[in-house]
């Protein structure tokens, strides 16, 4: 090799590392770092608002492990993501797939459909509580007038989760529908129309066509939904603080009530550490199964 | 001589940061803002920055966290149960000497203060004590043909069956509604009275027979539908000014709320007793940070002991219906006239002698979340009225166990 070639092969190195730098600071600061305080602090007994730590080893994970709450917790938190995560991305796609025409009047529906995603969590959030209201909430009135029991929602240990699933699947099917709805114009027509001409039923056409054809989009929104779903902390926080009766408690919400609540950093870092793991084991999860099945465009 | 500064000049403003909450219902925020900007404005040398900083929770949280980074603001209202927590903190000043010098020992009411003490020493002056009353809404009673709030438990549940109404299925009102997110200190109230202080200095007693009882009383009247299973704090407090509920436990802070905004008679109860009257006092005192300059910690001084006169106890215990914490204020002729003219107001007040300090155990803050999930997973029908307080006593009293241990360690 010349020396030349080496010569500019280094200038490209340093000039990429210089502009990963920025970044990498920023990662480093605020995301690796903690990760590793969190395991330091995870293997010692630390109260919010002192600055003595002491070691105690395995105790924090011992504990856990004893916890029923925390059991009980990581069970909500699964809950939720494997129900609103399907179920809003059936949604967005169904309405994608609705709403993929050169009608007149399909922006004002997009629009319309995406808004909820532009509405603060804190304030949906407080909507929410009012729609689900047991005794004036219009949701309530619906069911009433459809001829449906009522239900005390929030205040059901039973249908208090579910009911933020619904919420969920409200706010955030409209992002999951525009980057659909992206992935739903690189499908070339022709396939499309071949199929038509061959008599091939719509319901068939979205099975068979579109579905692979933007597998890759569908599996980037399971991802990002995934890990938006295991985020949820703004509706537990405003709507139900985890209750009633813990029904509603979930990962992140236990972890700032150990640590900010309690003053239990120690314990709520071990927490936050069985997130991780539990986080990472739902993506590896999530691309050994699914991630097989992307069919990429122009993939051998 | 126009190099030697005079000593009003000398003196530097003092810059305060305050932290409170808001504790119950009504517009508490507004009327401590226009407290503080008295202050200021009769206060030389003395700026006190008011933060509004949410529940009791949210403002403890800000607190702890704000000492962790060695910068306290100068004075904060807590929930009274939270002085072994800033305690074991080390983060609080002791007022005793200055108080005793001072007309506090002598002045406040003392079932009041005594929330403020441990080991003899002084750690705040009460500025908003409050206990949880019995609420009930005369209208209703009056078409019922009940002519008196009740006096005791069994009295307690014939009256809210009386007063459930349902069409069908469909409930229309509730006959009782404890007020959630505090139905622990409500709770507690109820130990107390089936004769037990569910609490000492480094346990939890919910394990007791007094506190069992108290706790199947409860799922008794959720059982026969006559009580809500579970509420919230505002919700509660809403629902019962929109009449979906006939009586309500709430703090005594909520009276003038109450009173003034319910489209009908509010009525005003002691708790109902079983073998005792009881209950458990919330709200808090003004507490001031150990971690600051002596000049800061007097002026700090100056604005508690401000805030806690005998005029603006008695204007703030009208305003809101929390207790005055002086005996000063309620002898006030203002206070006098107001108690003829509110009787409510004085049941509190009378009821606040058979009361004391809520829960005050090292790690209180996870005793509660803990009770309170005990007993909603008990009122929902997931687990046995015994097993879920003897559950809840051993977790809670390991885990002071546990805060000990770390204490005696540093």
């Amino acid at each position: 090799m010349s020396q030349n070639l080496v010569r500019t092969q280094r200038k490209e190195m340093l000039l990429a590392y210089a502009l990963l730098l920025p970044s990498l600071v920023f990662l480093a600061a605020f995301t690796y770092w903690p990760i590793v305080r969190s395991i330091w602090f995870s293997l010692h007994d630390v109260l919010l608002g002192d600055p003595d730590i002491y070691w105690l080893g395995a105790e924090n994970y011992l504990r856990l492990l004893n916890d029923r709450l925390f059991w009980k917790v990581l069970g909500n938190t699964a809950f939720y993501t494997l129900t609103s995560v399907p179920l809003s991305i059936a949604a967005a796609l169904l309405l994608a797939v609705a709403l993929d025409s050169k009608l007149r009047g399909m922006a004002i529906y997009r629009s319309a459909f995406f808004y909820p995603v532009m509405i603060p969590s804190v304030a949906a959030g407080m909507v929410w509580v009012f729609l689900y209201a047991p005794g004036y909430g219009p949701i309530n009135e619906a069911l009433t007038g459809l001829g449906l029991p009522r239900l005390d929602w929030l205040y059901d240990s039973k249908w208090a989760l579910p009911a933020i699933v619904i919420m969920s699947i409200w706010k955030y099917s409209g992002y999951f529908m525009l980057i659909l709805l992206a992935a739903l114009k690189l499908v070339p027509s022709d396939l499309h129309e071949a199929a038509k001409l061959d008599g091939i039923s719509a319901w068939d056409r979205l099975i068979h066509i579109t579905i692979p054809m933007i597998s890759p989009t569908l599996y980037f929104v399971i991802i990002i939904g995934t890990l938006h779903s295991y985020q949820i902390f703004d509706y537990v926080y405003v709507m139900t603080q985890g209750g009633p009766a813990d029904s509603t408690n979930v990962l992140t919400f236990y972890i700032y009530q150990n640590g900010f609540q309690y003053q239990d950093i120690g314990y709520a870092s071990a927490l936050a550490n069985a997130l991780l793991i539990f986080v990472l084991g739902l993506i590896g999860l999530v691309s050994l199964t699914l991630g097989r099945r992307v069919h990429y465009l122009g993939e051998r | 001589m126009p190099h030697v500064l005079m000593p009003a000049h000398a003196a530097e403003t003092v810059k305060l940061q305050f932290m409170y909450p808001v504790g119950v219902s009504g517009d508490i925020n507004t009327i401590i803002s226009g407290m503080i900007d008295e202050f200021n404005a009769t206060h030389d040398g003395i700026v006190v920055e008011a933060i509004y900083a949410g529940s009791y929770d949210n403002t403890e949280q800000k607190v702890i966290t704000s000492l962790g980074v060695g910068e306290p603001p100068s004075l904060w209202l807590p929930i009274n149960s939270s002085l072994q927590t800033f305690l074991g903190l080390d983060a609080l000043e002791d007022i005793t000497e200055q108080a005793k010098s001072d007309d506090i020992y002598d002045d406040f009411i003392g079932g009041f203060l005594g929330t403020a003490i441990s080991n003899d020493r002084l750690y705040g002056l009460s500025f908003q004590p409050s206990t949880p009353v019995l609420y009930y809404n005369k209208d209703a009673f009056a078409q019922a043909g009940i002519p008196e709030a009740p006096e005791t438990w069994d009295q307690l549940f014939e009256t809210a069956k009386a007063l459930t109404v349902r069409d069908g299925d469909e409930l229309k009102r509730w006959g009782l509604i404890i007020g959630g997110g505090w139905h622990d200190w409500m709770f507690e109230g109820y130990c107390r009275q089936n004769g037990l202080v569910p609490w000492e200095q480094d346990k939890v007693l919910w394990d007791r027979p007094e506190s069992v009882e108290a706790l199947a009383f409860w799922k008794t009247m959720v059982d026969a539908g006559c009580m809500a299973p579970a509420s919230t704090w505002q919700g509660s407090a809403n629902d019962f000014m929109a009449g979906s509920t006939a009586m309500l436990y709430h703090s005594t802070g909520s009276l003038t709320n109450l009173r003034t905004s319910s489209p009908f008679e509010v009525g005003v109860a002691f708790m109902p007793k079983r073998k005792t009257w009881g209950a458990s006092q919330g709200g808090g005192p003004i507490m001031i940070a150990k971690n600051q300059s002596d000049a800061q910690k007097e002026a700090a001084y100056t604005f508690a002991r401000w805030m806690t006169n005998t005029e603006n106890q008695a204007a703030w215990s009208r305003a809101t219906g929390y207790l005055a914490v002086r005996k000063s204020s309620w002898e006030m002729p203002e206070m006098q006239e107001y108690l003829v003219e509110v009787p409510q107001a004085k049941v509190a007040m009378e009821q606040s002698a058979y009361s004391g300090a809520f829960l005050q155990v090292p790690a209180y803050s996870k005793a509660r979340e803990v009770l309170k999930s005990a007993i909603d997973r008990t009122l929902a029908g997931e687990v046995e009225v015994e097993a879920a307080l003897a559950s809840a006593t051993d977790e809670v009293n390991r885990e002071i166990a546990r805060v000990m241990r770390r204490q005696q360690r540093g």
